[in-house]
């Protein structure tokens, strides 16, 4: 089984409005793949479908290599999911809830509960219930529901929700370790594009129902640039001398005095000094990498995700 | 399916709605002996029986209390899961729908023959009370065993004409619009108790079924069944239906 999850020209249409829109995706098993999308995009519709919460009007998904409208049971029973913000019962304790999940799994262990619920971090308060739980609690929660019987592949629909920076780092921390030590593949959404820089190995881009994108992280890594920005007091003298001098035209100029380089990065220092001895006044040099950011904001158009 | 029971009953622990549920079971046997007691002093003349106390105490649940109760629990029952977005969790574990709906039904006919040994039980307990203060002619448990035959059989009417309201339930997925909808079936069931088409109103039909009096109407019996049984299937076979075919949002 090469992929672990594959949807093939999902489609869900609500009235004449397009959720999803002949999505395909492919990934791949053993990684962690990274669905970032701004607010509206799709990613939750199709995880949804996915999980066969919603039903798509048209497309298939193979989970697992099999489809899983034929064997719902065997291979839902290997999968975790989290989508967006968990479902428990208020009444009842961490504990509670997820021995009713592993009652309906036919799965109950005790043991098993606390070592999850220890993982998590939520076994010191045993006995609050979760109507009293914090919202960063409740997100733990979710996902020790989600990992509780060891599954193979896991769907988290923006897994760090609500979590404080110590528990998105110990969250971050454990599903690497999920993915790398016990070969779980991981499909997990988020806004926080530093997240899916730090965790993914693949990101796939979703924009008003559609996959724009699927990019290997190495590659988009490659991919990034550098460049400096010089701020200058004659930006067309400036110019002149960076063509004349260094035959560098990979340049963008602004109307603020500066003169953006995307070449001749090594060349900084010579560049400086060729402006001061022309007696062009450089007021301030910054280096910077293209990130996540940039890229993302490159390829949707307009701002951050929502 | 026991598995499914199990975590129904789990489902409740801690939960308000079932002391809730209790304490509504009891209202109508203290009401009745609030009655008796009033009754014993404002016409010391009239004989109270434990049967009288029996054939008031199963008119007003079958008729009153009862329906809106029960729709309480029903609607409790089946509109918590969108109310606590559990669907999501459940149902990807996974369970289906189908299966899942069952067993909200099932439990929902056991917590419903619950609250009526309840109600029983506490009215012979009051009853017996109410006898040793103020003396109460025909006691025996015999009368009080036919009673829990004919209360047991308006539990298992009411609970299948309580299905249409189950059905609201899952699709307002709130409990506003069933409890309403119980009001106004209550009001039919007021205005129609004493009348003879009363026998074509399911809910009131039913009361009517248990105690014999439809054959007084004119009505056939088959009919009145017949129309208990619409209504029944009706709100079952609606709920699967729209809950099989609903995306979980």
């Amino acid at each position: 089984m090469e992929n672990v999850i594959e949807t093939i020209g999902l489609t869900k249409q609500y009235g004449t409005q397009l959720g999803v829109d002949n999505l395909s995706l492919h990934i791949p098993q053993g990684k962690i793949y990274g669905l970032l999308g701004r607010n509206g995009a799709g990613k939750t519709t199709a995880m949804r479908m996915m999980l066969n919460l919603i039903r798509p009007t048209s497309g298939r998904v193979l989970l697992l290599g099999k489809d899983y409208i034929k064997q719902p049971d065997s291979i839902y029973r290997k999968i975790g999911s989290l989508i967006e913000a968990p479902g428990f019962y208020e009444n009842l304790t961490g504990q509670e809830n997820l021995q009713i999940l592993a009652r309906l799994r036919g799965q109950y262990d005790k043991n098993s509960i606390t070592h999850t619920l220890e993982v998590v971090g939520l076994d010191k308060e045993t006995n609050k219930i979760f109507s009293n739980y914090s919202m960063g609690m409740k997100q733990r929660l979710g996902i020790a529901a989600a990992i509780m019987h060891d599954p193979e592949l896991l769907i988290l629909d923006e897994p760090i929700n609500g979590l404080d920076p110590i528990g998105i780092h110990e969250i971050r921390k454990f599903l690497l370790t999920l993915c790398r030590e016990k070969g779980v593949s991981i499909l997990l959404s988020s806004h926080v594009l530093d997240e899916i820089e730090q965790l993914c190995d693949i990101i796939g881009v979703m924009h008003e129902g559609r996959l724009i994108e699927e990019v290997d992280m190495m590659e988009l890594r490659g991919r990034n640039r550098q460049y400096i920005d010089f701020f200058v007091s004659d930006i067309n003298a400036a110019a002149l001398l960076l063509e004349q001098q260094f035959n560098c035209m990979d340049y963008t100029v602004s109307a603020d005095k500066l003169i953006r380089l995307h070449s001749c990065i090594d060349k900084r220092g010579e560049i400086n000094r060729c402006f001061v001895e022309s007696g062009i006044l450089v007021t301030q040099i910054s280096i910077y990498t293209e990130k996540l950011e940039d890229y993302f904001s490159d390829l949707i158009g307009g701002g951050g995700i929502g | 399916m026991v598995n499914l029971l199990y975590c129904e009953l789990l489902k409740l622990k801690r939960s308000k709605m079932l002391l809730i549920s209790f304490l509504g079971a009891l209202v109508t046997p203290v009401m009745m002996i609030a009655s008796a007691v009033k009754m014993h002093y404002s016409r010391p003349d009239i004989i109270i029986t434990l049967a009288n106390l029996y054939d008031d105490c199963s008119l007003y649940t079958m008729l009153l209390f009862g329906v809106i109760v029960y729709v309480v629990i029903a609607a409790y029952l089946f509109s918590r899961e969108y109310t606590e977005k559990t669907l999501k969790t459940i149902l990807t574990v996974p369970v289906s729908k189908l299966t899942f709906i069952i067993s909200k039904f099932i439990m929902l006919f056991l917590w419903i023959i619950v609250l009526t040994l309840i109600s029983w039980v506490s009215m012979f307990i009051l009853a017996t009370l109410y006898k040793a203060i103020f003396g109460l002619s025909e006691f025996s448990i015999a009368v009080a065993i036919k009673y829990l035959g004919e209360m047991l059989l308006g539990g298992i009417l009411m609970f299948l004409t309580i299905s249409p309201f189950a059905f609201l339930a899952v699709w307002t997925k709130g409990l506003v619009v069933p409890i309403i909808a119980a009001a106004a079936i209550t009001m039919g069931n007021v205005a129609l108790s004493n009348e003879a088409l009363g026998a074509l109103y399911p809910w009131t039909a039913s009361y009517m079924l248990v105690r014999g009096d439809i054959a007084q109407t004119g009505y056939p019996y088959p009919l009145s069944i017949g129309l208990i049984a619409i209504v029944s299937i009706f709100g079952f076979f609606a709920s699967v239906v729209y809950f099989k075919r609903e995306d979980v949002k």
